[in-house]
């Protein structure tokens, strides 16, 4: 049985703490042609106000492959059955059809930077369908927030997946 | 405590001032040096068989590299760590062999109680004009 909007709204996708260092975010910059020194050189960053390497705009979705260590995570909000976006894609991906990457949103409270520890929190936000001219559209938002080690939020995601039939 | 400097002063600033553009010509080695960097293994960016074996004609490149690409402008132009907001609508794929060009535009300014911030839309482009990002972005001055 399918996933419905009651089931999915406010559920947990996860949770992780996650580690910004130097290194992956340097290489993330220069992927991202982005040879600007404040990301290369502590000198740079420090003239430039920062107290270490700051984080480029979109690193926080690239954060957790980088820094999540095992040995510091949090207790998982899922209870073991992972976010409930899995089943959901799952199920909507047996009829075919694709997903989309369709809109993104970043909030910024606080600068990110190399040395610093943030704690994530992800959940569901909305799930509705939209149908027009034969095509139908399943829209998944999900937001996650990153906080500092005192508990004050430092940035903002909203990610909206669409399954297109 | 970092305090970011804001490159741009408010009162220097009008609707309609653009950010000098950037352009770069997609290649597939930027597909592969971005998944490397962001852990985004999805064979379709990097995996020229799969991708066309999907009906496609190539590996495409990944919506997160133009998000990344299209920030770079406006952080080049407002200083790093002076963006508050940054929201895109993804229109259409990115295809190694395209020349991406940014296009960063004020469309208003604010004094509020917390801080002068300067509202942008944000766009990403190919040779041919055809969109590949579109959305907004706010912003602070001093």
């Amino acid at each position: 049985m399918a996933l419905g909007r009651e089931d999915v709204v406010g559920k947990p996708t996860g949770a992780a703490t996650v580690h910004i260092e130097r290194g992956p975010v340097s290489a993330f910059a220069r992927a991202l042609t982005d040879k600007n020194p404040i990301y290369h050189n502590l000198e740079a960053a420090r003239a430039a106000g920062f107290d270490n390497i700051p984080a480029p705009p979109t690193f926080t979705f690239a954060a957790p492959f980088w820094g999540t260590y095992p040995e510091d995570q949090p207790e998982d909000p899922t209870g073991g059955k992972g976010s409930p976006m899995r089943e959901l894609m799952g199920g909507l991906m047996a009829k075919g059809g694709i997903v989309l990457h369709g809109e993104q949103e970043f909030i910024y409270h606080k600068p990110v930077q190399a040395g610093e520890t943030l704690y994530q929190e992800g959940k569901i936000t909305d799930l509705y369908t939209k149908e027009a001219n034969g095509v139908t559209m399943t829209f998944l938002i999900t937001e996650t927030v990153y906080k500092d080690d005192a508990g004050e939020p430092v940035v903002t995601e909203r990610f909206n997946l669409i399954h297109r039939l | 405590m970092a305090k970011p400097i804001p490159k741009l002063r408010y009162d220097e600033i009008s609707t309609g001032d653009e950010a000098p553009v950037l352009s770069h010509k997609l290649d597939r080695n930027d597909l592969v040096a971005y998944a490397g960097a962001s852990g985004d293994f999805n064979p379709m960016h990097s995996n020229e068989f799969a991708a066309q074996a999907a009906g496609l004609p190539s590996v495409f490149g990944h919506g997160m590299f133009s998000m990344g690409f299209l920030a770079r402008a406006i952080t080049d132009w407002a200083g790093v760590g002076n963006l508050t907001e940054y929201r895109v609508r993804f229109t259409k794929q990115t295809w190694p062999g395209e020349e991406l060009t940014t296009r960063v535009v004020v469309t208003g300014k604010e004094d509020a109680g917390d801080g002068k911030q300067i509202q942008l839309d944000v766009t990403l482009a190919n040779q041919d004009g055809e969109s590949k990002l579109a959305g907004s972005a706010t912003v602070v001055a001093s």
